[in-house]
């Protein structure tokens, strides 16, 4: 339900400033407006309020972020985070920045030395691992290296797409050589080939440099390797691997024990410091003279006596909050807070993920909350997929109740789940005509007509262009009442008269069409047919008077809104239809227990599939062609000015 | 031509004789209808995947601009069961 809104302002003593914004901040009522915008260049009076603050805590922030970058996963201690929480707030904004910049001091250098050292024990062991893999690779050869004196080797890796290219090394080591290289290759892995140059030392540092220029991975061992056998490289390799494991193992170890010990205080710090950071961010849409401040903003008229009464405890009469008056064109930028019972609440969800309403807007969620769950029952209607949906829903929503945006969309299957039961019984439809063929229930005969969902298509199909009818026609009435009260606000006054007239043309418009179409197919008597006409043409003048002679073809348009509604029956259809052909397909099974799995696969495809779609086309019918016929959209959401947790 | 409509429990597939051209009528119905929407559909779908990757908070939108050339195909699928029911 829309909370109305009022909009205040709150002064008080500038030197208090800090404290009073506190206490605005604790209690999270006020939704504040950019106050300094009404700050000309130069005035003598009013002054915007710059606060330092702002740097240190972005500092602190991005400090213990990035310690807690460098952490292992540490579970953490709810209570325990809570009570510190609770005690540092207690403690004041000094004492939480001193805490944090006690822990970054104790934490900063230790941590950074860690990870450097994790660093350089992570780039070894990928280094040690990969000459591993080649020396091993090149062992099988090392026989046909000849192990002469003044000859130095060294290892070149080559991609196997550039295999080519050995040719041409070769003879430009031997260019630079003068014949005294040999080239020894062995494939390492798919990818690449391990090529072993031994030349003479002379040539080392052309032959080095040879190889730099040419951009050729060369794989260059340790000092402490050089000259010795292959053999004992790699065991030496393999060591030092060792070696480098513990190390790094160790030092994650310490990390971890670290982390135990700091992670809940380091979080608790870093939410205090970004609930401070988030306030001060605020500062500058207050305006200050030499010894007052003023806050202006929107608090819910329900919130305002709590505001006042807490302001008034804390600072007695030194702080004041100033009601202003409230006219039309003020409300127009008030924000928009819907206190929804918690049945409503999915659907505003739902709304939000498209726009928001206006202040003076009629709130469509309520309207969306009637209107999803029957067009939804009419689209899935069977009682085995309501009960399937029902028991799905509920399962998700508390396997997962740590995922935000799933609580919402499983609160709202549960809603539709009901009329989906409901269209189930009236359709007689238990997994399509299972329940039927099993004699446990039938069709029911409404208004004469058995609402068989196959031989009822042409009835069905007329309900929903009915219920179309009915859908639009309401959503035009919605948005006469939108345009009076938008019409109170002067600015608007024309512009609305318009769109009055405009609104009434198309009511008109619409009923004109069902008498002209009940007079042709003689449901009517003739004699209607005139003032139908008559009808259609004041219908026509109202319109182009109210949107000009455009608006005119919007006529169509709204026909074909109503003709939309048609889905509903196709969809239903549909759906019916792939029910059918599980059980169809499930009884041709010979064995029985296979045919039961294939119709409970089908089945379960089906209610996936009606699931999306029937929740798509539901809302979509209020969101194209619905929701236009009165909602403007485009409102300022309210958003106190609060801690996040309190929002 | 043979027509083999529904009809209820147990009784379903019951045959009825139809001229050739009303199966023809109601698959054109149908078929253009659902060309129409999947080449619609295809290019925005394009558009909208590209749009929700710029920015995430469109994906409502794009929902809804996705289902809106179905309106076509749903058309053609109920002129479609009008001929073949009513005709």
């Amino acid at each position: 339900m829309l909370q109305r809104m009022v909009k205040v302002q709150v002064i008080g003593p500038a030197k208090d400033l800090h404290r009073i914004v506190d206490t605005l901040y604790t209690a999270g009522t006020i939704h504040l407006e950019d106050y300094s915008k009404e700050i000309s260049v130069g005035d003598a009076i009013l002054n915007k309020i710059e606060v330092g603050e702002s740097d240190t805590l972005s500092g602190l922030i991005s400090k213990i972020e990035g310690i807690q970058l460098i952490f292992p996963k540490t579970p953490s201690d709810t209570g325990k985070q809570k009570e510190l929480m609770q005690s540092l707030r207690a403690e004041g904004h000094e004492a939480i920045l001193n805490r944090a910049s006690d822990a970054l001091s104790n934490l900063e250098v230790k941590t950074k030395t860690l990870i450097t050292r994790k660093s350089d024990l992570e780039f070894t062991i990928a280094n040690l691992t990969r000459y591993q893999g080649v020396i091993e690779k090149i062992l099988p050869i090392e026989s046909q290296i000849p192990a002469l004196e003044r000859f130095e080797i060294t290892i070149i890796l080559i991609e196997r797409e550039f295999e080519h290219a050995l040719p041409v090394i070769r003879d430009a080591l031997m260019d630079i050589t003068n014949n005294q290289c040999e080239l020894i290759s062995a494939a390492v892995d798919e990818k690449s080939i391990a090529t072993v140059a031994i030349f003479s030392r002379k040539y080392s540092e052309q032959v080095h440099s040879f190889i730099y220029t040419q951009n050729v991975n060369e794989l260059r061992l340790p000092a402490q390797y050089m000259g010795r056998p292959l053999a004992e490289v790699l065991r030496l390799n393999a060591e030092k691997k060792k070696e480098a494991m513990l190390e790094a193992r160790s030092i994650d170890e310490e990390l971890t024990e670290i982390s135990s010990a700091w992670h809940d205080e380091l979080t608790v710090l870093r939410q205090l410091l970004a609930d401070r950071f988030e306030e001060l961010k605020e500062y500058n849409k207050f305006a200050r003279t030499d010894y007052t401040f003023i806050v202006l903003g929107w608090i819910p008229k329900k919130y305002l006596p709590r505001t006042r009464e807490l302001l008034q405890k804390e600072y007695g009469e030194a702080v004041i909050i100033n009601e202003l008056l409230e006219t039309p064109d003020s409300m127009d930028e008030a924000p928009t807070f819907y206190d929804s019972h918690e049945f409503i609440k999915p659907f505003e969800y739902l709304v939000r993920l498209i726009t928001s309403p206006k202040y003076n807007e009629v709130d469509p969620a309520p309207l969306l909350a009637i209107f999803f769950p029957i067009f939804f029952g009419l689209i899935v209607g069977d009682i085995g997929y309501g009960l399937v949906i029902l028991s799905f829903a509920l399962i998700m929503k508390k396997k997962f109740p740590e995922i935000d945006w799933l609580k919402p969309l499983m609160n709202l299957m549960i809603i539709a789940a009901f009329p989906t039961i409901i269209f189930g019984y009236i359709f007689g439809e238990f997994f399509g005509d299972f329940g039927e063929q099993m004699g446990w229930l039938h069709p029911m005969e409404i208004m004469g007509v058995t609402w068989h969902r196959i031989d009822a298509m042409v009835p069905m199909l007329v309900l929903a262009i009915a219920i179309g009818f009915f859908h639009v026609l309401l959503g035009l009435f919605i948005g006469i009442v939108n345009q009076r009260t938008k019409m109170q606000c002067t600015k608007y006054l024309c512009e609305c008269r318009k769109h009055i007239c405009e609104k009434v043309g198309m009511i008109v418009v619409i009923i004109s069409i069902l008498i002209l179409l009940g007079a042709a197919t003689q449901i009517l008597p003739g004699v209607v047919l005139y003032p139908g006409i008559l009808m259609m043409v004041i219908a026509l003048a109202l319109i182009i008077y109210g949107g000009g002679f455009i608006a005119s073809l919007e006529v169509i348009s709204m026909v074909g809104n109503i003709l939309s509604y048609a889905r509903i029956m196709a969809i239903g259809t549909a759906s019916v239809i792939l029910a059918l052909v599980a059980n169809e397909l499930g009884g041709t099974m010979e064995v029985a227990l296979v045919g039961v799995l294939v119709a409970s696969i089908i089945h379960l495809l089906n209610i996936g599939l009606k699931m999306f779609i029937g929740s798509l086309h539901s809302f979509r019918l209020h969101i194209v062609e619905f929701s236009p016929k009165f909602m403007e959209g485009g409102g300022k959401i309210y958003k106190p000015f609060g801690r996040r947790d309190q929002r | 031509m043979e027509r083999r409509i529904y009809a209820g429990n147990r009784r379903y597939m019951q045959v009825v004789d139809m001229d050739w051209f009303i199966p023809i009528g109601a698959a054109i119905a149908f078929g253009l209808g659902a060309l129409g929407a999947g080449i619609a559909m295809a290019r925005i779908g394009s558009a909208g995947a590209g749009t929700v990757a710029e920015r995430p908070e469109t994906f409502g939108y794009m929902l809804i601009f996705l289902a809106i050339p179905e309106t076509i195909a749903i058309l053609g699928f109920v002129i479609a069961a009008m001929i073949l029911v009513m005709i």
